[in-house]
């Protein structure tokens, strides 16, 4: 009956996941070279309620929350980027070694694999960041990152046992393919079906955690900000001025919004094609 | 007893019916055989019989009567209690057919729990008595077990036991030994010519092998894309084939088998 | 039974291995880090005589095996050590406190089992377009609230504009209870919202897959409806798939509680391992990961018996 589910195509999933994601990433491109006012500059009047010069209001110095937002987003959006790519590439590093060579190596890198993974991986980023260095974006970049990996190495891992002693695999070392060869050309391209959706729920996570840890004190602080740490101010002057608190919030819940759609018609389009 | 009138049956999105018009009737105590390769529709028949066809992905027509009962066009309530009661199905899987967290004992007695009154410690006497009759050798014991604690062929016996368990007046068999080893396959089928002798119960068995129908049949219908393209007693069509399909279905058994079978 | 039991033994043999595994990991961890405490408590100003004095007094000076040892012993005596910035006990610090994350942490999961159980399984009927579109928008965005989000707009609505409770202003159930409890239960209910969606998309797909298999056609021939092949036949087996996830969501509530904590200034475990973690107070924040990773293992020793009672398959091969 799974059948009756693809009565949707996957694809419309993601490209309403696309569409909202797009338009959140450009909106913050621009926001890296320009903002509607400055979002550091006081002058806009304190507590302004949402208008239509400044459609999410002003914050209790009179800054424009909307600039901040972008400003704030744009951080969030390169720490988690800057997290996943951590977490994949190690990930995928150590788990097509592991899968493709198997061995010793394999089973005791997967033990202390399973392990981590059945740890929960705020606690473990925060121990990491306890241990750093609280209080800095590289801390929480390169705790959560280092995180992220065990999960990113037992999908690769599975993914290249399964694959490497399929025929196509086994032709390719016929004809004399070498190790890195059979790794890179042929099965790390096949993994994508798996591999991309576990990319967009580990950005999901990322952009979870770091506004988690932001808002807690312990990740970005000024004078940088994130969203995070911007819900974390919203919420001292949530009686006063409830829009900061509730703009900050859903621009979170709307990019991971976005970016969850595109995961799971990724998901349904990987289900597919088995 | 049974009798199948002009059944059509087409999937949705498909060009072909998956059965095409065919009329079969089994008589009181009879063992019928339906033989044919897969995609036949022999398997198609089976479940429409069984009420176990899935009504909205597929458009059907005719007339499937057992004792007079409409088993096509019924409510799903009414067949409801037709199913199990009336007609008891083995499936070709004993293994993945059986719940695995369910003790074998209950999944036999099942049946009479949906549709009698019995109570808990007679519905077990009725199980237990089933079970000798299939022959299996520690019924006490094996009431207790679950799947995975059993061999396919005691599996298959179990679920023999618990189709015949409240005396239906039709079993369907669908490849009831196709999944088990050739020793175990002829006990099952032994076992299976006796409880017919013994208790009257009509048989339909489906299957691709024809020695194995041969062994147990009276009268066997042979499919092919949805028709069916002879049908007789057992003998005559084994020693006098008249449609080509079957000579070269005969033809495909390793003669071995042919001569001692 | 007496498989189980047995069982129950083993895991019981492992539980308590990998916990005295994980306080070792930790304690060592702690040790590099923390470099000199009693330098850390007494300042830059401190003579190196001072400094000396207080070493031997805390232990600093034994062998690491040997302050490993005692305390590991006082762990579980519950002489847990005395707080850098705090002078006190640990332990009383962080008694009630624990209680305190682990009653939310436990209301949550409850929330979670009682919503997402139920409607994982009857979602599993909705195929029609709109039903997927609607499943699948709500889903994603249950899990796109951050709780911390949902603990700030609560905390606004019942806290600023209906005044259920004052949000930070937590006094202890035997001061006031129901404001007490309104923090547990709104903090519970941020908690669950993602997890319930992750719940239901879990316990759905496991449903679905179910029903695929052979002994529901088997169940169906026996005359069973499709209420009583569910209730009978398939949430058994589905359960059995989704325990060790369960069990996992137990482990990992007390963490994301953390973060609920503090929105609701709930003086829970979390938020005081996170104000220890930016005071560097080291003997507490190893406690309280030692405890919380001891919760995550015992959560999952929990999962595992209940699913080998569940699962007699899993019962086969143990000794």
């Amino acid at each position: 009956m799974t059948k009756k589910d693809s009565s949707i195509d996957p694809k419309s999933f993601l490209i309403v996941g696309a569409v909202i994601t797009l338009l959140l990433v450009l909106v913050i491109i621009v926001g890296m070279f320009w903002t509607p006012y400055s979002p550091t500059a006081m002058k806009y009047g304190r507590f302004q309620s949402p208008s239509w010069n400044h459609i999410f209001g002003t914050d209790n110095f009179g800054r424009d929350i909307f600039s901040r937002i972008v400003k704030g987003a744009g951080n969030t959006l390169v720490i988690a980027l800057s997290t996943v790519i951590i977490g994949a590439a190690g990930g995928i590093l150590i788990g097509s070694l592991t899968g493709y060579f198997g061995g010793a190596v394999d089973v005791v890198l997967m033990r202390v694999n399973d392990a981590l993974t059945a740890f929960p991986s705020f606690l473990l980023a925060l121990l990491i960041v306890s241990l750093v260095g609280p209080g800095s974006k590289y801390s929480v970049v390169l705790a959560l990152g280092l995180v992220f990996i065990p999960s990113f190495a037992r999908v690769t891992r599975s993914e290249f046992a399964s694959l490497r002693s399929r025929n196509f695999v086994t032709g390719a070392r016929l004809t004399g393919a070498g190790h890195a060869r059979i790794i890179f050309v042929y099965l790390l391209p096949n993994t994508g079906r798996v591999l991309l959706p576990a990319l967009t729920i580990g950005f999901n996570n990322a952009v979870l955690a770091e506004a988690s840890m932001s808002f807690l004190g312990i990740g970005v602080t000024p004078p940088d900000s994130s969203l995070g740490y911007m819900l974390s101010e919203a919420q001292s002057m949530v009686s006063i001025a409830p829009w900061y608190a509730l703009s900050t919030g859903l621009s979170i819940v709307l990019l991971v919004f976005g970016v969850g759609l595109i995961g799971e018609g990724l998901q349904a389009r990987a289900k597919e094609v088995d | 007893m049974l009798v199948i009138n002009d059944l059509h049956v087409r999937f949705n999105g498909r060009e072909r019916e998956a059965v095409g018009g065919i009329s079969l009737s089994i008589n009181d105590g009879e063992i019928v055989g339906l033989v044919g390769e897969s995609g036949s529709g022999k398997t198609v028949t089976a479940m429409s019989i069984a009420g176990l066809l899935p009504r909205r992905q597929c458009t059907y027509s005719g007339d499937i009567l057992l004792d007079g009962k409409d088993l096509l066009h019924a409510q799903r309530s009414e067949l409801r209690k037709l199913h199990g009661k009336e007609i008891g199905v083995v499936f070709q899987e004993p293994m993945s057919s059986m719940d695995p967290l369910m003790k074998i004992g209950h999944q036999i007695g099942e049946v009479l729990r949906i549709h009698t009154d019995l109570s808990m410690s007679q519905i077990r006497e009725k199980a237990l008595e089933a079970m000798a009759s299939v022959e299996l050798k520690n019924p006490e014991q094996i009431y207790d077990c679950y799947p995975h604690e059993l061999s396919g062929g005691m599996l298959q016996r179990c679920m023999i036991a618990a189709a015949i368990v409240i005396e239906p007046s039709l079993l369907l068999l669908d490849e009831p030994t196709t999944a088990l080893d050739v020793t175990i396959q002829a006990q099952i089928l032994e076992l299976l010519k006796k409880l017919n002798a013994r208790l009257g119960i009509s048989m339909l068995l489906i299957s691709h092998n024809l020695n194995v129908v041969r062994k147990l049949c009276s009268r066997i219908a042979v499919m092919k894309r949805g028709l069916i393209v002879e049908i007789g007693d057992t003998e005559s069509v084994f020693l006098n084939p008249q449609h080509d399909y079957t000579k070269a279905l005969i033809k495909a058994i390793p003669t071995r088998e042919r001569r001692f079978g | 039974m007496n498989e189980v039991l047995l069982y129950v033994l083993k895991r019981l043999l492992i539980l308590v291995l990998s916990m005295i595994l994980v306080s070792f990991m930790t304690f060592g961890a702690f040790s590099l880090i923390s470099g000199d405490p009693a330098r850390t408590i007494l300042g830059t100003e401190a003579t190196e005589a001072q400094v000396r004095s207080l070493r031997h007094e805390l232990g600093l000076d034994r062998p690491f095996m040997a302050r490993y040892l005692s305390w590991l012993l006082g762990f579980f005596s519950g002489n847990l050590g005395v707080s850098f910035s705090y002078r006190q006990p640990v332990w009383e610090l962080v008694g009630s406190k624990l209680m305190l994350s682990l009653s939310m942490s436990l209301l949550s999961f409850l929330m979670i089992i009682l919503v997402a159980i139920p409607l994982g399984v009857f979602s599993y009927k909705a195929t029609g377009k709109t039903m997927i579109w609607l499943r699948t928008i709500f889903n994603q965005l249950g899990m796109a609230i951050p709780p911390f989000f949902t603990g700030i707009v609560f905390s606004w609505i019942f806290g600023v504009l209906f005044r259920l409770f004052t949000p930070g202003d937590f006094k202890g159930f035997s001061v006031s209870f129901w404001p007490s409890f309104m923090h547990l239960f709104f903090g519970a209910v941020c908690l669950s919202i993602p997890r319930i969606a992750m719940t239901i998309r879990m316990m759905r797909s496991t449903v679905i897959s179910e029903m695929n298999k052979a002994y529901v056609r088997t169940a169906i021939s026996r005359g069973n409806d499709r209420r009583s092949v569910l209730s009978r036949h398939v949430l058994k087996n589905s359960l059995v798939s989704v325990i060790s996830f369960l069990g996992q969501t137990l482990a990992e509530l007390v963490c994301a509680g953390i973060v609920v904590e503090q929105v609701l200034g709930i003086p829970g475990v979390g938020r005081f391992l996170v104000t220890s973690i930016l005071h560097r107070d080291y003997p507490v924040v190893q406690t309280i990961v030692v405890i919380l990773t001891f919760w995550v293992v015992f959560a999952s020793f929990i999962a595992d018996i209940i699913n080998q009672v569940l699962d007699p398959r899993l019962r086969r091969g143990q000794t």
